[in-house]
């Protein structure tokens, strides 16, 4: 089968249906893995001819990520096979993916910035590029030249690659990829969320780049960005927890029409449970009120409050502040002016320690490193921030908040209230958390909080990461506790998410608080709506 | 809701967590105990003289206790996923002044507390420099290391400092429980106390979160730089402990007498089950490590391995033992 690919690269147009019976450049037949309680991906098929761009589109965690670990055999799949031209094959690793056709451009640059953008470039390689042991630059070099040319990419490839900007970065990664799997045909260029931090421009070029290497390259095209999946690719496939649920030509599609094959459930109102959500009147006490919060040119000035069991959204495009938002207001990054009022008490945010006591809790965005303690037990976990207050201290006849000693009885009676207010399925109180699923991890952060006796949440991205079922858990626990009065401020990359669940939106763009809009039940703003005060 | 399949489910998951121990959890659990027993075991075979109560208690508990207190030292450090390296010189400063203090200055058994003192206000400055400036601990206590190891030497103009004390003497020799030499008992005091911190005290606690991940204690709330201190204020004290220990009983004190317990005492914390990865282990199973070289070093010696063959073994077993106890989930690259 191989010998019957093309050696002409160029006479394979895009476009042009291979014969029948030929085999799709890349199938993927039945294709399953899971991760402990997980099916990450149960019985996927797909293929990939020749010269096609295949976008490929689900929600956090439907399995996208999943089934390129598998196409670059970072994980080997539980079941199920992938084949080249028709040919079985077995994928050990990132590297033999590449020797074999298949190399991926990753959401992180994987660079390092301090060598020379040749050097980037055959990283692995540079012992092939050597006589006597000695490395030839200047070999290596013409032959970087030539690779990039040909691929129609300019840089300049002396240079060490921390003066590159984002764009040079990822046309780098797109030219190492290809450079990677050279050595075949007509390799399969995977591109994982490729325009994420990409300008315009930098998006255009990279497109232009695409188009003008298909006859040379099949692409997959990972995206959240739905436009320009529909844009660049000719097939379109839909994951959703793990399942293929939809495959589509480009020219068929529309926006909505993938969301809701994404999504997959009868109405967004019900996934966020807008029916709970609270109607707050003006007269409702207020819990957290920011001023004027200042951090250089990341914050400027920015003012907002947050009513008692009121859910307050922050949403912005990436790099807008809202993060840098959520660590202000909890004295993780102290700002440098203004100040925050929690309940009534005037605060400047210096530390997070005195944000605690002051009844705030902090949410972190990335769950195992900033969030858990991922190898100690559940128990622990969860009293952490109440170590040294009462609630986990032997009384000792009144002196115990002297002398803060640890009732480990009142430890594990607070962790087991958690176990059963927030249904985390876990085997036992001393169950390691790093064997907990995502959402129960999850939970058990939030617990942290609660136990702490925190009414007021930061909480960054707080779904990101888990699967579906696990985030319409973390949905109810939110309504659930806004109903008992935490007021939450809830920031989120995923609009609908933050649009379902909020009552208030405030909208962030380059540091500045630019608009709060209403999103009371049944006259939810909509996303375009949102996104237009964001760019 | 919960019907038979779901609950099947969920059990079928509890019983594969539970299948979640690794080897290396249980060598790390068990092994020391398994280590200990078989190394009673032989050497009471190999020398008559070796499972004898004068034997156990007069050797190998009584030298054990000043690698006991040391390694107690480190482990609070350790614990948290730093280092104290500069605990040999900590010793020997803390020794020199008590010695001074009681010959030059007639302080008599007050020189003691007031080395122990010393010895915690060092710690607490590795600790200051290593927390505030930000440079890690095993810099900031190679570099304490050296500059105590240069002032004892100074102090005393390298030589030793012998003195007259029969009082003094007695803190560490005499016998006020049974025929237990009191260093013993001071080495048991300690350790209870230092068990009794680990697993009750916030301090405690923290040292396992720290040794865990920092980031995650530092968002819980944790003002992580305040227990970082205070691990090398502990490491500090408890060296001082040892110096002063070390100088009372045998009546002098040199610049030097401290060498050697480095290397013994990051065995002993690592072969009783303190990662140096950190958040693992503790202050109660450093015991353990310690008897295991306690026993090791008492039964080479019965059974007539010079020393210098006895240095190569100690060695061998630090080099095993942090192979076997790192916890390599936690860190991806080694440097």
């Amino acid at each position: 089968m191989v010998m019957t690919m093309s050696s002409d690269l160029s006479t394979v147009d895009h476009g042009e249906e291979p014969g029948g019976s030929e085999a799709p450049r890349l199938q993927v037949s039945n294709l399953s893995k899971s991760f402990r309680n997980v099916d990450a991906l149960s019985e996927v098929s797909l293929s990939i001819e020749t010269g096609e761009v295949v976008g490929l589109v689900g929600e956090n965690g439907a399995g996208k990520s999943t089934l390129l670990k598998l196409l670059t055999g970072i994980h080997q799949p539980d079941s199920g096979q992938i084949a080249l031209d028709g040919k079985p094959i077995r994928i050990d690793g990132p590297r033999d993916a590449a020797h074999q056709g298949i190399a991926i451009v990753k959401q992180e640059q994987d660079v390092v910035p301090n060598l020379t953008g040749y050097e980037n470039l055959f990283l692995d390689r540079i012992p092939d590029f050597t006589r006597f042991g000695i490395v030839r630059s200047a070999r290596m070099r013409s032959r970087a030249e030539e690779v990039i040319e040909q691929l129609g990419i300019e840089l300049d490839l002396s240079a060490p690659v921390s003066s590159y900007s984002f764009t040079e970065r990822q046309m780098l990664e797109v030219s190492k990829a290809f450079s990677e799997s050279i050595d075949t045909d007509h390799p399969i260029i995977l591109l994982d969320e490729p325009t994420a931090g990409l300008d315009e421009g930098g998006r255009e070029l990279l497109f232009d780049r695409i188009n003008e290497l298909r006859d040379r390259a099949s692409f997959v095209f990972v995206s959240h960005e739905l436009d320009e999946v529909l844009e660049i690719s000719d097939r379109i496939y839909v994951l959703k927890d793990g399942v293929l649920v939809d495959e589509v030509g480009a020219a068929d599609a529309d926006e909505s029409m993938l969301q809701r094959s994404m999504v997959g459930r009868e109405t967004a109102d019900e996934y966020y449970r807008t029916s709970r959500q609270r109607s707050l009147s003006s007269g409702a006490d207020v819990a957290l009120r920011a001023e004027g919060l200042s951090i250089g040119d990341r914050l400027d000035d920015i003012s907002f409050s947050v009513r008692e069991g009121e859910i307050f959204g922050v949403v912005g495009v990436e790099g807008c502040g809202k993060s840098a938002l959520g660590r202000a207001l909890c004295g993780v990054d102290p700002p440098h002016g203004g100040v925050v009022d929690v309940h009534g008490e005037e605060i400047r945010p210096e530390s997070l320690s005195r944000m605690v006591e002051s009844g705030l809790g902090y949410v972190p965005k990335d769950r195992k490193a900033e969030g858990l303690l991922l190898y100690q037990p559940l128990t622990m976990n969860i009293s952490l921030p109440s170590i040294g207050t009462e609630r986990t201290s032997h009384d000792l006849g009144g002196v115990g908040s002297l002398f803060p000693l640890i009732d480990s009885g009142k430890e594990h009676e607070m962790a087991d209230a958690s176990v059963e207010q927030l249904d985390i399925r876990t085997p036992g109180l001393d169950t390691l958390v790093y064997q907990l699923s995502g959402g129960n991890q999850q939970k058990v952060v939030l617990a942290k909080w609660l136990q702490r006796e925190s009414d007021v949440l930061v909480m960054d991205n707080v779904t990101r990461g888990i699967d579906v079922a696990a985030k319409e858990e973390v949905y109810r626990v939110c309504r659930e506790l806004a109903e008992d009065g935490v007021s939450m401020v809830f920031i989120g990359d995923e609009l609908p998410e933050v649009i379902g669940m909020s009552n208030r939106i405030g909208v962030m763009k380059k540091g500045s608080l630019v608009d709060i809009v209403d999103a009371p039940t049944g006259d939810k703003p909509t996303e375009e709506e949102l996104i237009e005060m964001m760019i | 809701m919960a019907d038979g399949t779901m609950l099947n489910r969920s059990r079928n998951r509890i019983a594969e967590l539970r299948a979640e121990r690794t080897l290396q959890d249980w060598i790390i659990d068990l092994g020391p105990f398994v280590l200990l027993f078989l190394l009673v075991l032989g050497f009471s075979i190999a020398s008559p003289n070796f499972f004898t109560v004068s034997n156990l208690v007069d050797n190998v508990l009584r030298n054990s206790t000043i690698l006991l207190l040391v390694s107690l030292a480190g482990t609070f450090p350790i614990l948290q996923q730093s280092i104290d390296l500069s605990i040999e010189s900590m010793v020997g400063i803390t020794g020199v002044v008590a010695a001074i203090l009681i010959s030059d200055y007639q302080l008599g058994v007050l020189a003691l507390p007031i080395a122990v003192l010393a010895g915690t206000f060092f710690g607490g400055l590795n600790g200051i420099v290593f927390a505030k400036l930000k440079i890690p601990s095993f810099l900031v206590t190679l570099g304490s290391l050296s500059i105590l190891s240069g002032s004892a030497l100074l102090m005393t103009g390298g030589t030793s400092i012998p003195y007259r004390n029969p009082t003094v003497r007695w803190v560490s020799t005499g016998e006020l429980v049974f025929s237990i030499p009191n260093i013993v008992i001071w080495g048991l005091l300690f350790y209870l106390l230092m068990t009794f911190i680990a697993f009750k005290t916030p301090f405690g606690r923290y040292c396992y979160a720290l040794g865990e991940n920092e980031e995650v204690a530092d968002l819980s709330g944790v003002q992580v730089d305040r227990y970082k201190i205070g691990a090398f204020v502990v490491s500090g004290l408890l060296c001082g402990v040892a110096g002063a220990l070390l100088a009372a009983r045998t009546s002098s004190a040199a610049p030097g007498m401290g060498s050697g317990l480095l290397l013994q005492s990051i065995a002993a914390i690592v072969m009783g089950g303190t990662a140096l990865t950190g958040g693992v282990g503790g202050p109660h199973r450093t015991l353990l490590g310690v008897l295991v070289i306690g026993v090791l070093a008492n039964g080479m010696n019965l059974i007539g391995i010079q020393s210098f063959v006895q240095e190569i073994v100690l060695g061998f077993v630090v080099i095993v033992a942090v192979a076997m106890s790192m916890d390599r989930r936690k860190i991806d690259i080694v440097k």
